[in-house]
C-alpha cells in the first residue's frame, strides 16, 4: 500500500512572497480598473491582482500556459477563486499591463471584479454526469458569450452572480444566486423491471422518494416497483439510489430559471433564488431561449435597480408582481409552491401592486 | 483530424474562452479526450447524457475520492468507455506555485485524459477521465508530489475557505489555517465514508461569505467581530470630498439604521449596539471603514442544496466562537455533531433534515448548547409546546 | 476526548474483529465501550500498521487483514 492520508500541501508553501510577508496585515483595497485589484498593507507593501476568466473545464496545456505567465511576471505563483477565475498577483505595477497582455494573447478575458457578472459557477452536465438533465459547460459558454461585456465592465447596479446546475442536485450555490439555470426533468422515471430486480434494493428505492410515489409492483411475481406518476415531481432521487429508474428524456428534459438569490449578508440577509421560468427546452448547442431570457432580465435589472441593489433586493422592493410585469415573463401555476414550506410563500396581506 | 463535431464547433465561436477548444487541445494528445469530444457531440445531438451510474472503483485504503464513470456507448467510443474522475484536495485558499501545478499536469498527462476542472464546485481539483487500471498509479504519483484525494460519498467533503488574511483586509479569522488544520485533523473522515450522507465545512472570513458557506456547508464558519467597526474620519472626508454620497449610499442603506452622517462636520458616526455587521458600509468605503478587532466566528449549521427535502440556509448555532489554533472547541463540537447525526440520521439525511425532523430543541439539548435569541429570527407563534413530562 | 490509544486497546480491537466478519468503527466502539473518536484513532493506527484493512460496501467497514 502506498502513502495515504498525507492531506493537501500546506498552504504556506504555496503563498507568494508578498502575501506571506503581509499575511493578515492588509489594510484596504481598491479596484483600479475592471479586473485589477490593488491591496495595500499596513507595512506599505502593495499587491496588484489581475483577475482572469476561465472556462473551468480545461486541458493541462491551459494550466501550463497560465503557469508560463505566472513564471514570467508573478514569481511563479497564482491562485484561483471560488468562481474559477485565475488570479495573477504582482507587487510591481509595471507588470500589470504585461500580465494583461499575456492573458489576452491566450484569449482570456480580464474582469470579474466589482459590479459585474463574474464567472458562472457550474457543474458537469453531459460532459461527465449520469444525472444531467442538461449540459453545463455549453450553457455557460452560450450565456457568457452574450454577457461578455458585463464580465469586463463594472456597469451594473451591483454584482450579479449566475450559476448553472445540470440537475436539481445542484452541485453549486444555485439556490442562492442572482440568476440560476437548473436542468430539470419533466417525465417520471421509466422503470426497467428486469434491471431493477438485479441491481436495486426495493425497500431503499421506495424509501428514496420524497413524495411516496414509489410502490411495490402489484404483481407479486415481478420483483420491481411502480411509480404513481401523479405524485412524481421528477427529482431523480430514486435514480440516484437505483440506476434502473432513468428519467432522462430528450423531449422532456430542459432547464428552469431562478432569480433573486444571494449569499452575502450585506444589507439584506441571504436569500433563496425563486423560480421565474419553470421550463425551457434543451436547445443545444446555444440554448437561444435561455440566453434571451437571461439577457432580458439582466437588462431590465440594470435599467431599474438602484445603485448597490442586488437582484433579490430590487425584486423585494418592487415586488414579484412588478418583476413579472417589467420582464414580460408569464406567471404560471408552476410558479406557486406546493412543496414542504409552500404556505410561507402565500401572500397574507392585502398589500400588493397592480 | 477527421472528427465531425458540427454542434460543438459552434461553441468555439464567441468571445468567452471555449471549453470545446480545450477538449480539442487535449484530444490531439490523448485518445480518451478525443472520445470525450465524440460523446459530448453525441449528447448534443441526442439531448441526453451518455454517462451511466458510477461503479465502485477506488484506490487502496480509501472509500472515496474517485468517482466511477462509464459511458453507455462504449463500442462507439472505446477509449472513454471508463472515464473515472479523481478529486484532488486543493491547498487552502487555492494558492499554487507553478511548480506544483506543472507537476499535477505531468501526472495527469501520463495517467489520465489531460482534462481537468480548476476547480470543482466543492473546491477540489477535478481530474476528469481515466481508466480503472490507472487509478492506483495516478494516486501514488500524486502522493509523490505531495497531493492527496478529497472527499466523496457519505464522507466529510473537501473543506474550503475564502482567501482570507492572505489577501483580504476584512477577514477576522485565519480561514486558510482553519481549513488546513481541520483537513489534516479529519483525514480519516474525508477518506473513509461512514455517515448517513455527505458533510461539508466551509469558512468565510467575513459576512460577505465569498465561498457561499451559508448556502453550501452543513457546518458554516463565518468571521465576525464583537466590538465596533472602525471608522477613519479623515478617509471619510476624502470620500465625501470626491463627491461620494455618503448619506444616500451608505447611511440610508444600513439595514439597521446604525449610522449617522453629519453633513456639516463631514463626520460618520456609528451606534455600535445597532450594527449587525452586514458589511455594506465597509464594502463601499474600504479605505474608511474596517471590521472590528475582537475577531472570531459565528458558527452555523444546516446549509445544503435541495436534494431531498429542499434547500436550506445555515442557521446560527454559536453566535460567537474564538478561533485560535488548535481549534479544540470547534473540533469537539464537530465530533459531537457527527456522532449524533451518525446515530440518528437516516440514509441520505443531511444534518439540517435530521435537526428539522427531531427538532432544534432536542439537538441543542443533546449538544449541550444553551438556547439564545440569536438563533432565531423570532420566537414561535403557535401554542403547541412540549414541556418535560416529569 | 480523553483516553490514549494503547497497544492493549488495539489488541482488544483485533480480538473483537476475530469474532465478526466485518464491523463499522462505531460498532467497535460500542462493543468495547469506548469513545468513538478513540476507536477511530486506534483503527487508523491499526490500518497504518497493516493489521486490519478497510472494505467499502456503501459505507466503511474494517476487518482483520487477510481474514
Ligand atoms: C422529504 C420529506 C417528505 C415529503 C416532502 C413527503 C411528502 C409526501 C407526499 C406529497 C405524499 C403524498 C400524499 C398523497 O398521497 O397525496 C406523501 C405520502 C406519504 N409519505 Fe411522505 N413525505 C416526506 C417524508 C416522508 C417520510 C420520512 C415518511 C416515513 C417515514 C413518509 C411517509 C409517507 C407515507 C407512508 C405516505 C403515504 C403513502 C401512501 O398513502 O401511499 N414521508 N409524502
Ligand atoms: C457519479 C456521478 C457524479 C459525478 C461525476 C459528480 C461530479 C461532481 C463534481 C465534480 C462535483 C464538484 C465536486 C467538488 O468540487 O469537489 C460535484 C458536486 C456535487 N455533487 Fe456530484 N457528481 C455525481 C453524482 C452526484 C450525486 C448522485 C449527487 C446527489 C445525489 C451529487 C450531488 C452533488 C452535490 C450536491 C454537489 C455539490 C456541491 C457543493 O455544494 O459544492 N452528485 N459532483
Ligand atoms: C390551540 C390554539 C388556539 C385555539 C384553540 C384558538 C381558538 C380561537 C377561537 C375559538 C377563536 C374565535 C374564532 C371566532 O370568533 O370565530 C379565535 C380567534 C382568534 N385567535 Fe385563536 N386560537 C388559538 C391560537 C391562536 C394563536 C396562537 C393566535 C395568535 C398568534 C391566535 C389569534 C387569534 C385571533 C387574532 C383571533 C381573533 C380573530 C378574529 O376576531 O377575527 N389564536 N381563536
Ligand atoms: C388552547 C388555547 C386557546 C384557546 C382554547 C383559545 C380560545 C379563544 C377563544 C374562545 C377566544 C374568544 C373568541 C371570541 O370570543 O370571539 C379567543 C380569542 C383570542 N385568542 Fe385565544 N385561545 C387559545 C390560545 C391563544 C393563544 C396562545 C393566543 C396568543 C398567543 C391567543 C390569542 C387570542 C386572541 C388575540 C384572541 C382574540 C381576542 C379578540 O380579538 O378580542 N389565543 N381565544
Ligand atoms: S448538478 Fe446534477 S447533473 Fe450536474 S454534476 Fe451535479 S449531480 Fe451531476
Ligand atoms: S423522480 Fe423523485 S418524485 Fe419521482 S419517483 Fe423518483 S424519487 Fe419519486
Ligand atoms: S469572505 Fe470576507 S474575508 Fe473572505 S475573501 Fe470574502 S470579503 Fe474577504
Ligand atoms: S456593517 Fe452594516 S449594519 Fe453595520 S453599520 Fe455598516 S451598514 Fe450598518
Amino acid at each position: 500500500m502506498g502513502t495515504t492520508d498525507i492531506g493537501p500541501p500546506d498552504y504556506h508553501t504555496m503563498l507568494p512572497g508578498v502575501i506571506k510577508k503581509n499575511y493578515g496585515k492588509w489594510k484596504y483595497h481598491e479596484i483600479i480598473r475592471p479586473g485589477v485589484l490593488k491591496h495595500v498593507s499596513e507595512t506599505g507593501d502593495v499587491v496588484y491582482t489581475v483577475r482572469v476568466g476561465s472556462p473551468r473545464l480545461v486541458s493541462v496545456d491551459f494550466i501550463r500556459d497560465i503557469c508560463d505567465v505566472a513564471d514570467k511576471y508573478c514569481e511563479g505563483h497564482l491562485r484561483f477563486t471560488s468562481r474559477y477565475n485565475i488570479e495573477l498577483m504582482t507587487g510591481d505595477i509595471a507588470n500589470v499591463d504585461k500580465v494583461i497582455e499575456a492573458v489576452k494573447k491566450l484569449g482570456l478575458p480580464v474582469g470579474g471584479t466589482g459590479a459585474c457578472i463574474s464567472n458562472i459557477v457550474h457543474t458537469q452536465g453531459w460532459i461527465h454526469c449520469h444525472s444531467a438533465a442538461t449540459d453545463a459547460s455549453g450553457l455557460v459558454k452560450s450565456v457568457m458569450d452574450e454577457l461578455y461585456d458585463h464580465f469586463t465592465n463594472m456597469k451594473l447596479p451591483a454584482l450579479l452572480r449566475i450559476s448553472v446546475a445540470c440537475c436539481i442536485n445542484m452541485c453549486g450555490a444555485v439556490h442562492c444566486s442572482d440568476l440560476a439555470i437548473v436542468g430539470v426533468h419533466t417525465k417520471p422515471p421509466k422503470v426497467d423491471n428486469e434491471k431493477l430486480a438485479a441491481v436495486c434494493e426495493i425497500p431503499t428505492t421506495i424509501r428514496s422518494c420524497p413524495t411516496g410515489a414509489i410502490r411495490r409492483h402489484p404483481d407479486e411475481n415481478i420483483k420491481s416497483v411502480v411509480v404513481r406518476e401523479d405524485l412524481c415531481m421528477y427529482c431523480a432521487n430514486c435514480f440516484t439510489v437505483c440506476p434502473a429508474m432513468p428519467l432522462a428524456d430528450a423531449m422532456g428534459d430542459g432547464v428552469a430559471l431562478y432569480a433573486g438569490g444571494k449569499v452575502s449578508n450585506a444589507r439584506k440577509p441571504p436569500m433563496f433564488s425563486r423560480m421565474i421560468v419553470p421550463y425551457l427546452p434543451n436547445n443545444p448547442p446555444r440554448w437561444p431561449e435561455v440566453v434571451d431570457i437571461i439577457k432580458g432580465v439582466v437588462n431590465v435589472y440594470a435599467e431599474h435597480a438602484r445603485k448597490y441593489e442586488r437582484m433579490g433586493e430590487w425584486i423585494e422592493r418592487i415586488g414579484w408582481e412588478t418583476f413579472f410585469r417589467l420582464t414580460g415573463i408569464p406567471f404560471t401555476e408552476q410558479h406557486i409552491d406546493d412543496f414542504t414550506h409552500a404556505v410561507e410563500t402565500y401572500r397574507t396581506t392585502t398589500q400588493f401592486k397592480w | 483530424m477527421d472528427e465531425n463535431t458540427p454542434l460543438l464547433d459552434e461553441l468555439e465561436k464567441g468571445p468567452w474562452p471555449s471549453y470545446v477548444k480545450e477538449i480539442k487541445r487535449a484530444a490531439k494528445k490523448n485518445k480518451a479526450a478525443k472520445d470525450l469530444l465524440g460523446i459530448q457531440e453525441l449528447s448534443y445531438k441526442d439531448k441526453v447524457t451518455h454517462w451511466k451510474h458510477g461503479g465502485i472503483v477506488g484506490v487502496t485504503g480509501y472509500g472515496g475520492g474517485v468517482i466511477g464513470r462509464y459511458s453507455d456507448v462504449p463500442e462507439q467510443f472505446p477509449n472513454a468507455a471508463s472515464f473515472h474522475t479523481i478529486r484532488v484536495n486543493h491547498p487552502g485558499g487555492w494558492f499554487y506555485t507553478t511548480k506544483a501545478l506543472r507537476q499535477i499536469c505531468d501526472v495527469w498527462e501520463k495517467f489520465g485524459s489531460g482534462m481537468t476542472n480548476f476547480h470543482g464546485s466543492t473546491g477540489d481539483i477535478i481530474l476528469l477521465g481515466t481508466t480503472t487500471e490507472n487509478l492506483q498509479p495516478c494516486f501514488d504519483a500524486l502522493a509523490g508530489i505531495g497531493f492527496d484525494l478529497g472527499g466523496s460519498g457519505s464522507a466529510l467533503r473537501t473543506i474550503a475557505g475564502c482567501v482570507g488574511p492572505a489577501r483580504c483586509e476584512w477577514s477576522t479569522i485565519d480561514t486558510l489555517n482553519i481549513v488546513h488544520d481541520l483537513t489534516m485533523e479529519f483525514q480519516d473522515e474525508i477518506h473513509r465514508p461512514r455517515w448517513p450522507y455527505k458533510f461539508k465545512i466551509k469558512a468565510s472570513g467575513c459576512p460577505n461569505d465569498c465561498v457561499a458557506a451559508i448556502a453550501r456547508a452543513d457546518f458554516t464558519i463565518i468571521g465576525t467581530w464583537r466590538d465596533s467597526l472602525r471608522i477613519d474620519q479623515n478617509s471619510v472626508k476624502e470620500y465625501a470630498e470626491k463627491g461620494f454620497d455618503i448619506h444616500k449610499l451608505i447611511v440610508d442603506r444600513c439595514p439597521t439604521d446604525a449610522l449617522e452622517w453629519d453633513e456639516k462636520k463631514k463626520e460618520l458616526t456609528l451606534k455600535p449596539e445597532d450594527c449587525v455587521r452586514c458589511m455594506h458600509c465597509i464594502n463601499k468605503m474600504p479605505k474608511a471603514i474596517r471590521p472590528g478587532v475582537e475577531g472570531g466566528a459565528t458558527i452555523m449549521i444546516g446549509g445544503k442544496a435541495p436534494i431531498i427535502k429542499g434547500a436550506y440556509l445555515s442557521w446560527v448555532l454559536i453566535p460567537f466562537m474564538k478561533m485560535e489554533p488548535p481549534y479544540h472547541e470547534m473540533k469537539e463540537l464537530l465530533r459531537k455533531i457527527w456522532d449524533w447525526w451518525d446515530e440518528h440520521g437516516r440514509t441520505r439525511e443531511r444534518l439540517a433534515e435530521l435537526v428539522e425532523r427531531v427538532g432544534l430543541k432536542r439537538f441543542l439539548r443533546e449538544m449541550g448548547i444553551k438556547p439564545v435569541p440569536q438563533m432565531v429570527f423570532k420566537p414561535r407563534a403557535n401554542p403547541y409546546v412540549f414541556f418535560d413530562k416529569k | 476526548m480523553n483516553g490514549e490509544v494503547t497497544e492493549a486497546l488495539k489488541q482488544k480491537i483485533i480480538e473483537h474483529l476475530g469474532t465478526v466478519s466485518k464491523a463499522k468503527n462505531k460498532e467497535v466502539a460500542k462493543a468495547l465501550g469506548i469513545e468513538k473518536h478513540l476507536a477511530d484513532k486506534a483503527i487508523g493506527e491499526l490500518s497504518k500498521e497493516d493489521r486490519i484493512e478497510y472494505i467499502y460496501l456503501d459505507t466503511s467497514y474494517i476487518k482483520l487483514k487477510g481474514k
